[in-house]
């Protein structure tokens, strides 16, 4: 009761906000008088979204299983990598400098160079490309949990005559938890958003990147923009997924 | 009888290297069973580093460190010694109780069995209903005395303490104090305790070293003849103020006995 009514709460400035806005646009496109291909009005994006809702949940479907696979993909990769970076420390420099120029780049123009390495109907360049986007994310915070220990806990460990093994089972990889659920925090939106992004340089038309620029080359603004709000919808879906699952985690030591 | 026995050790730091430190130089000392001891003294004196050498968390450049009648490696890997840091070092995703717990899962103890002695410790620090608490739920005394009850956890003849009262307040601290008598008359451990402040290595003592830097090594001895019965009247006894001023002297050197103390004396 008492925490059912504290969520209406803080969620009620958050509706009235989303209301207020959507019905100032809904009024500015009709006073206005706005084009189409301007601006469009929420109720035109609705009814292309409930009117077309098996085509728009079909490719929200493609992206979101390449989102879903990438993620997941990266994450045990990156995990992986990450206990060999801390366990060998040189190699720490071979690869901090690899993944910092990666990320200097939109890496997404990869998709484009991966394109070319498999069948044009492939969907295994996009989701190689969401595993190498979350592989680094996940690879720096969770290697930095693991090293990032307290000298304090270390010492400790030591005084009680611990291996290796016992440090990395009782120290680091707890020590490491929380950085890889703000890691998933991160690399959960970010694999959405290169799910999309990877299908704009070819492949089949079938994600909802695709079908938002075959939309708006064909003047099909409405049609458009209901694309982007599945796209909307599915990465807040992500992001509620590894909130969920952080929560899952603190269970025991809430703050 | 000789729980710790150091022998003209010398610890140099970066050997052969631009930054070569020599932190110790020719530091011999013995400590009895049941003996309570402090190493005082300026920062960089050496003594934590004297600690970490009993404690084998650091190898002698030169000398013999022979703990409980072993090699301290050998002492290290019995576990005879349990240890206690400035941070308590608890570690926040275990409870209260599985922190305490956790030197006895490192023996291979049984559940059963850890969860008992848990239980006996968290009552010899007072904490018993604490026992499935977060170390964040706790005050910072609470999770000093707790750190306390691990290191005891396997009832070790011999702990070591780095310091561990220092980043309390002075109401806390002199209740720890007196906690800590409380519970070594309570297990006859032998005590080797790195301090900064003159009144609690002179309380809680038989005896206290005094220390000085480059190169670390010890200056001077001060027997305190308190008694084993010490209690908040004990800061107030004439024996307590002459040998506070005997390590005070042994800190200043004889030169600046009437010039004001150094920065790190409290």
């Amino acid at each position: 009761m008492n925490r059912a009514r504290s969520f209406f709460a803080r969620a009620l400035p958050a509706a009235v906000f989303g209301v207020l806005f959507l019905g100032f646009w809904e009024w500015a496109v009709r006073f206005f008088a706005l084009k189409p291909y301007f601006l469009t009005a929420p109720s035109a994006i609705w009814q292309q979204f409930t009117g077309n809702f098996s085509l728009v949940r079909d490719a929200a479907t493609v992206s979101g299983a390449n989102a879903l696979v990438g993620l997941v993909a990266g994450t045990v990769l990156g995990i992986a990598m990450s206990f060999v970076l801390s366990r060998f420390g040189f190699l720490n420099q071979l690869i901090t400098p690899l993944a910092v120029a990666l990320n200097a780049v939109p890496i997404f123009v990869l998709v484009a160079v991966l394109n070319n390495m498999y069948s044009i109907t492939s969907e295994i360049p996009r989701r190689i490309m969401v595993a190498l986007v979350v592989y680094f994310i996940v690879l720096v915070n969770v290697a930095r949990g693991l090293t990032q220990v307290s000298q304090t806990h270390v010492e400790l460990m030591r005084s009680y005559a611990a291996s290796d093994v016992a440090i990395l089972r009782k120290v680091r990889i707890p020590n490491a938890l929380p950085f890889l659920f703000v890691s998933l925090k991160i690399a959960a939106p970010a694999a959405v958003i290169t799910a999309f992004v990877s299908e704009y340089f070819g492949g089949s038309q079938n994600g909802l990147g695709s079908r938002i620029s075959s939309n708006i080359a064909n003047s099909k603004n409405a049609a458009a923009w209901a694309y982007v709000l599945a796209a909307c919808l599915l990465g807040l879906l992500f992001y509620i997924f590894s909130v969920v699952l952080e929560s899952l985690n603190r269970k025991g030591e809430a703050r | 009888m000789t729980a710790v026995s150091i022998r003209n050790v010398s610890k140099v730091f970066n050997q052969g290297k631009p930054n070569q430190v020599e932190a110790l130089r020719d530091v011999s000392l013995e400590v009895k069973r049941g003996e309570f001891v402090s190493l005082i003294g300026p920062s960089g004196c050496g003594k934590s580093t004297l600690l970490r050498l009993i404690a084998n968390l650091l190898e002698a450049s030169s000398g013999d460190v022979v703990v409980n009648d072993k090699s301290a490696a050998q002492a290290r890997l019995d576990q005879d010694y349990g240890m206690a840091f400035q941070q308590a070092g608890l570690f926040e995703w275990r409870t209260v109780q599985k922190n305490i717990e956790l030197p006895l899962e490192l023996k291979g103890w049984d559940k059963p069995d850890r969860a008992a002695r848990a239980k006996e410790m968290l009552q010899l620090v007072q904490l018993p209903e604490f026992a499935d608490h977060y170390p964040w739920q706790l005050s910072g005394g609470m999770q000093q005395r707790i750190a306390i009850a691990r290191a005891l956890a396997a009832h070790p003849p011999l702990l070591l303490m780095d310091e561990p009262f220092g980043a309390l307040d002075e109401m806390t601290r002199e209740y720890m104090q007196g906690e800590l008598l409380r519970i070594c008359a309570a297990t006859g451990s032998t005590v080797v305790f790195v301090t900064h402040s003159i009144p609690e290595a002179v309380y809680l003592s038989n005896r206290v070293v005094v220390m000085s830097p480059r190169p670390g090594r010890i200056t001077k001895t001060v027997d305190v003849s308190l008694g084993a019965d010490r209690n908040e009247d004990t800061r107030n006894r004439t024996t307590f103020f002459e040998a506070i001023t005997a390590v005070r002297e042994g800190l200043r050197g004889m030169h600046a006995a009437h010039v004001g103390l150094g920065n790190d004396d409290r």
